[in-house]
């Protein structure tokens, strides 16, 4: 019943039907779509036969290849592992100074401790390692917790006031909100504080309250601060005579840590890198250390 | 509109509204102490809205029997203006999100214009806002014509347009507040999805109402697309949104399925969005405006055939591409990579189809900017479907999965194919429902379509690059065998790519822009003469108009 | 073949019926057995629930929508792996209705971010990223450091996931709320129930520092403090991958 005509254009015939004035060509399917159809057909069937595909109800086809990503992974991980042994055992095995003073090995140490501190360490230390409110710098000021390689190796290791069962535990005491300390004696110590660094009192202090402020120091500070105040590198105290802080050095960021105290935490890495990994970055900060 | 509704009709109508009125004072004072009663208080101002807009028209006369010898038209007019409101709203937040990534702080401290807030109102409003209410639209329009009947109702038709927008702003707003599940694509919360259930239902019945009142023997072509678009997209809605509400006061849900079953069954679901909402639905409308504007017949029947079924049945595979090399069973992963390679001869057999029958019309896509949106769409998705089979290639997205690449990807369909097919249709059929010779101004669609192709190409080429940068930065080892660059690196590598993107979605959206206003002038331009003789039909001359009912 | 379809494509039900049969064959191939297959979902009998705190926290994970620019779900790639650590496992996120496996890595993945910062960092990253990230494009979330977080139906939240199979106990839903606010109360009569229920290893902190109220930051932290550390099956094969 259907009416077919031919198309000028093409050549075809119609299917003879009309939909509101749309017909179509019964043109035969090109053949290239089923030699595409059967190529992409016969690559699925290879594809399946080689590697896991079938859902048998509690199992599946495991594939002629036998092929598994995660045994691939983690043979790929070893693999790359095992190459990199050439630089990394000597890294693992070699003091540190031995390490750096071997231009080819820093070289490494250059390159893989970059991207190992920017991913890991980065957000609280800042990208150049130096630091922000809240988390030290790396590379200038005396280190809290002792200035040689194994001291800072071990800070990574464990941290600072964090979960690892070994942590270093350090925490300046809040002297005003516990009330060890009388707001007079805290204005006092402030001031005395602020002049180790040799910068200006933030009142006209007379010379009895910078006195009385030097005293307070003397009998609350210097037990983790020390006689000069130049810190204790075995109490994670810090140094407060240069003019690098932690938490900043005006009067009211002191202020703010004299009278709430500070428990900074930094996280232990021990879980999370590997002892090389860890090595590396403490060559990394080292050799920071030594060119800013 | 309401006019033309019969005193019967309106009633039925009220009713509905009322039911719809008392759902929202229930979810109202059932979810007072959550947000779902914010939901419950927008439906009830809805429908109390439109309560007093129909208890106005109660007393109108019923309209005259001969509207029963035209289609039914009115649905199609109110649902392409809605779909172009929808458009410019999602294409401004998407923009805005672009722009959030380079600006991070533009967010004036508020909740709800944080980038993860906003961007599902972006991907919604576009594909379920603008290009949902496009597919209902033309769906209406293209099953009236091709199957010779007018819509069963004039009630249903409504329903179906009106609900579904309801789901939208549900949806959209709920977004705002932080109302989502998460589940890409399908973030509406469990009373939303339960509401699209029912209009979904409706809108499978009308549709099959309609298809069966038809006086052409055979089922068009267009028709089996807009089919499988609605059938599936029920199955995919039902499942993947299975969940227990924490309460009937609460607008949280808990998914039925956890851990990698729900991986599995959100990318079967979230895959089957791309191909039945934004590749089977399309494509139907692409069977229907671009052989009529062409005035060219289809080139090929049989193929046809085998891109339609073999679109059916091969994406429903594919949703695991989405997840290869994670936790999901490799073996999972081997299907979705192989049966995503097979997908790419359905597609571009459509995609062959469509290009084929412009032959014949070159001179046309030449002169007439609306046959070449639907030529630059055809193109687009070829180009779109390719890349994503060889996305599916587990080698390959090995480095494009997590990264632009996929977003990239995504515009590429979502700006080149859907976006362009649309608009497409949407100026063919302006002057043909509102009565006009033309469209106002055929230089803004013109300029429109320049807009439209620079912008995806800028977006599309930004996405590309910064993509595959990425991926090789997240890759590339230094020669001492270790990562090459940190994460923050590969970040600060993007931003002149974000830069380029936002301004290639910004002339995309004046592009859009550029067509409401040429849609609107269009709209008050006063119609043609001829009009109330003439039937309101396409270019094919000679086409069977509707007959009185039998 | 096309003889065939000219006799169906005049059948709208048939139709209907043969698309609906089509389609549903490649679900259904791919989605059952991933609950008969029993290697699917690795064993680890060790493994804890969130706690009430988590599940809050969680919840304004997906609220304001961290998932689109966050990924849990480490590949099995060696960059993943040495980047992020071990590959995930599908036993990690058994009780997560639903995943949050993610799509896009604007940000980096988090599927092992428990305990990799400190709660003050997160704090501080929440509030405005830049102040301590200044490349960062994250945006700031101050509101959440405001927002008292409610807590009362944390119960209701505990019995829903029961229901779809997280084994909560009677005591846990009872005390959800409760267990809610100990767990960032440290020094309060509270907080004892949160080990007693979900161990000794749960991190009962002052999350937002401040133990005196209970925000939303207090459980998004709680949440992020978690990620990754519900059970440490995938840890082990790392350990071998390292040496
Ligand atoms: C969550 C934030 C955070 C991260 C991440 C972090 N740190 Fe720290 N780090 C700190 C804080 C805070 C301190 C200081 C603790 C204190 O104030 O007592 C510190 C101190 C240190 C110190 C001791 C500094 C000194 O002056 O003695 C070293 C060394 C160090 N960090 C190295 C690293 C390395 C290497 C990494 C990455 C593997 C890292 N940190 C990651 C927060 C962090
Ligand atoms: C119990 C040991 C202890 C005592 C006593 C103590 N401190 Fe501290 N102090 C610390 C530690 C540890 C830190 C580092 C805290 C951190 O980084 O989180 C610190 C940090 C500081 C800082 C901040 C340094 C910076 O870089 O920002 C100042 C200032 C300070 N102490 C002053 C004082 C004063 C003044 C007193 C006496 C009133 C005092 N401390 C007593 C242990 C102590
Ligand atoms: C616009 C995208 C975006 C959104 C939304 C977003 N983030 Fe981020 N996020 C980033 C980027 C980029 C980074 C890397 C820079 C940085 O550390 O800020 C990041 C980093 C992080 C980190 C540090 C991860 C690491 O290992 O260094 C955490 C934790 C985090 N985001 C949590 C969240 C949470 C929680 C939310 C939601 C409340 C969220 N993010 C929303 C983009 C985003
Ligand atoms: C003005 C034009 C547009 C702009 C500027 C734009 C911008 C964006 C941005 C910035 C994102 C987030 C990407 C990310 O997270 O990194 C996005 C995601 C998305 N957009 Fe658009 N968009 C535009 C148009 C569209 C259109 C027209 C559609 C669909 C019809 C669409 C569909 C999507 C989808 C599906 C996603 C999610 C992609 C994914 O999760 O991988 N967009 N868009
Ligand atoms: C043969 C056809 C297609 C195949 C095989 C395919 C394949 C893919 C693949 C492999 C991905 C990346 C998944 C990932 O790594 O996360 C993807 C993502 C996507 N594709 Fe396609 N694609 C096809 C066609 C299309 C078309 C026509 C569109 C239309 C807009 C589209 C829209 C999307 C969207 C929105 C995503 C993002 C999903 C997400 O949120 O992550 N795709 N597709
Ligand atoms: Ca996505
Ligand atoms: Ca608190
Ligand atoms: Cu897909």
């Amino acid at each position: 019943m259907a009416i077919e005509e031919r198309d000028s254009h093409t050549g075809y015939l119609t299917t003879g039907h009309e939909w509101n004035g749309i017909k179509e060509l019964n043109t035969p399917v090109p053949k290239a779509v089923y030699v595409f159809l059967i190529a992409t057909v016969v690559f699925t069937v290879a594809y399946i036969v080689l590697m896991p595909a079938i859902p048998l109800g509690v199992t599946f086809t495991k594939g002629l290849l036998g092929l598994d990503d995660r045994r691939e992974v983690t043979r790929a991980v070893e693999d790359a592992a095992a190459e990199r042994a050439v630089w990394t055992k000597r890294i693992e095995t070699g003091s540190y100074q031995d390490v750096a003073a071997d231009p080819a090995l820093m070289r490494s140490v250059r390159q893989t401790g970059r991207t190992l501190f920017t991913d890991n360490c980065a957000v609280c230390h800042g990208t150049d390692a130096k630091g922000g409110h809240g988390y030290p710098s790396l590379v200038s000021g005396s280190p809290l917790w002792g200035s040689d390689a194994d001291s800072i190796a071990e800070t990574i290791r464990v941290g600072i006031n964090a979960t690892h069962p070994k942590t270093r535990v350090g925490q300046m005491l809040a002297f005003g909100r516990d009330g060890i300390l009388q707001r007079a004696d805290v204005d006092n110590v402030l001031d005395y504080v602020l002049t180790l660094s040799g910068q200006p009192p933030v009142r006209k202090a007379t010379p009895e309250q910078l006195a009385a402020g030097k005293a307070t120091f003397a009998a609350q500070c210097v037990s983790c601060h020390g006689e000069d105040g130049k810190g204790k590198a075995d109490l994670g105290a810090p140094d407060l005579t240069d003019r690098h802080w932690i938490y900043g050095g005006d009067a009211q960021s002191i202020l703010t840590t004299i009278w709430n105290g500070r428990q900074g935490h930094m996280p232990s890495w021990e879980d999370r890198l590997s002892p090389v990994d860890r090595k590396i970055l403490t060559l990394y900060l080292m050799d920071l250390r030594k060119s800013p | 509109m309401i006019g033309q509704l019969t005193k019967n009709e309106r009633q039925n109508a009220l009713a509905i509204l009322i039911a719809m009125a008392v759902g929202g004072l229930v979810m109202t004072i059932g979810g007072r102490n959550s947000l779902l009663g914010v939901h419950g208080g927008l439906v009830l101002m809805i429908a109390v809205v439109g309560i007093f807009a129909m208890t106005a028209t109660l007393k109108l006369p019923d309209p005259a029997e001969d509207r029963l010898n035209a289609y039914y038209d009115d649905p199609t007019k109110v649902g392409i203006i809605i779909s172009m409101v929808w458009a410019v709203a999602g294409l401004f937040v998407g923009d805005w999100i672009a722009w959030l990534l380079v600006f991070p702080d533009l967010t004036f401290d508020a909740a709800w214009a944080s980038f993860g807030r906003l961007r599902p109102v972006h991907t919604s409003g576009v594909i379920f806002g603008f290009g949902g209410n496009a597919l209902i639209a033309t769906s209406f329009y293209v099953v009236q014509r091709t199957c010779r009947a007018r819509l069963p109702d004039q009630v249903t038709p409504w329903f179906v347009l009106f609900g579904y927008n309801l789901f939208c702003v549900i949806a959209a707003t709920g977004y705002l507040m932080g109302v989502t599940q998460s589940k890409e694509y399908a973030e509406p919360e469990w009373y939303a999805d339960l509401w699209l259930v029912v209009v979904w239902v409706v809108y499978f019945l009308l549709y099959l109402r309609t298809l069966s009142r038809r006086k052409e023997p055979h089922i068009y072509v267009a028709n089996w697309y807009y089919m499988a678009f609605i059938l599936v997209v029920a199955v995919l809605h039902i499942v993947n949104n299975l969940a227990v509400p924490v309460s009937f006061g609460s607008e949280k849900a808990y998914s039925a399925f956890s851990g990698v079953q729900d991986a599995m069954t959100q990318w079967w679901y979230g895959h089957n969005a791309v191909a039945f909402f934004l590749t089977a639905g399309f494509l139907g409308m692409l069977y229907y405006y671009l052989p009529v504007r062409a005035g060219r017949p289809i080139y090929s029947y049989r193929m046809s055939i085998i891109s339609f079924w073999g679109i059916t049945f091969f994406y429903m595979w594919a949703g695991s591409h989405h997840l290869h090399y994670t936790a999901l069973p490799q073996w999972v992963q081997t299907l979705g990579m192989t049966f995503s390679v097979m997908l790419l001869v359905p597609s571009w057999a459509s995609a062959g189809n469509a290009l084929m029958t412009l032959n014949g019309a070159w001179d046309k896509v030449r002169d007439d900017a609306t046959l070449r949106f639907m030529f630059v769409a055809a193109v687009f998705y070829g180009l779109s479907t390719f890349e994503g089979s060889f996305m599916a290639i587990r080698a390959v997205n090995s480095l494009s999965h997590y990264t632009d690449w996929t977003v990239g990807h995504v515009h590429a369909g979502a700006l080149g194919w859907v976006a362009m097919i649309t608009f497409g249709a949407i100026y063919a059929s302006v002057p043909w429902l509102w009565k006009q010779d033309r469209m106002y101004s055929a230089k803004l669609v013109e300029v429109h379509f320049w807009l439209a192709v620079a912008g995806t190409l800028i977006y599309v080429f930004a996405m590309w690059n910064s993509g595959i940068i990425q991926g090789l930065m997240w890759r590339t080892y230094n020669d001492s065998g270790t990562l090459a660059y940190s994460f923050i690196e590969s970040l600060v590598a993007m931003r002149p790519y974000y830069i380029a993107r936002a301004i290639g979605g910004l002339l995309f959206l004046l592009g859009a822009l550029v067509g409401c206003y040429n849609i609107w002038m269009t709209i008050r331009m006063a119609p043609r003469e001829s009009a109330k003789a003439d039937r309101p039909e396409p270019g094919a001359a000679g086409a069977p108009v509707l007959q009185p009912g039998e | 073949m096309f003889g065939l379809h000219y006799r169906l494509e005049r059948k709208a039900i048939g139709l209907v019926l043969a698309i609906i049969g089509v389609s549903s064959i490649g679900g259904l191939v791919e989605i059952a057995p991933l609950f008969t297959i029993h290697q699917t979902v690795e064993d680890a009998p060790n493994m804890r629930v969130y706690t009430p705190l988590e599940v809050a926290g969680r919840n304004i994970y997906i609220r304001e929508g961290c998932y689109a620019c966050h990924s849990q779900m480490i590949r099995t790639l060696r960059d993943e792996v040495e980047r992020y650590g071990p590959y995930s496992l599908a036993v990690e996120s058994k009780y997560d209705h639903p995943m949050l496996w993610g799509s896009k890595r604007t940000g980096p993945d988090i599927a092992r971010l428990g305990g990799k910062y400190s709660d003050a960092w997160h704090v501080a990253h929440l509030i405005n990223p830049r102040d301590v990230v200044k490349e960062s494009i994250m945006p700031g979330y101050p509101w959440l450091a405001r927002t008292s977080l409610a807590s009362e139906d944390l119960g209701l939240h505990l019995k829903a996931l029961r229901r779809v199979g997280v084994p909560y106990t009677d005591e846990m839903i009872e005390h959800a709320s409760n267990d809610a606010y100990g767990q960032s109360a440290p020094d309060s009569s509270a907080a004892e129930g949160v080990t007693k229920r979900y161990g000794e290893a749960t991190n009962v902190r002052a999350f937002d520092g401040n133990a005196g109220r209970l925000t939303e930051m207090d459980a998004l932290v709680a949440y992020l403090q978690i990620l990754g550390r519900l059970t440490d099956a995938a840890t082990k094969p790392v350990a071998s991958a390292e040496k």
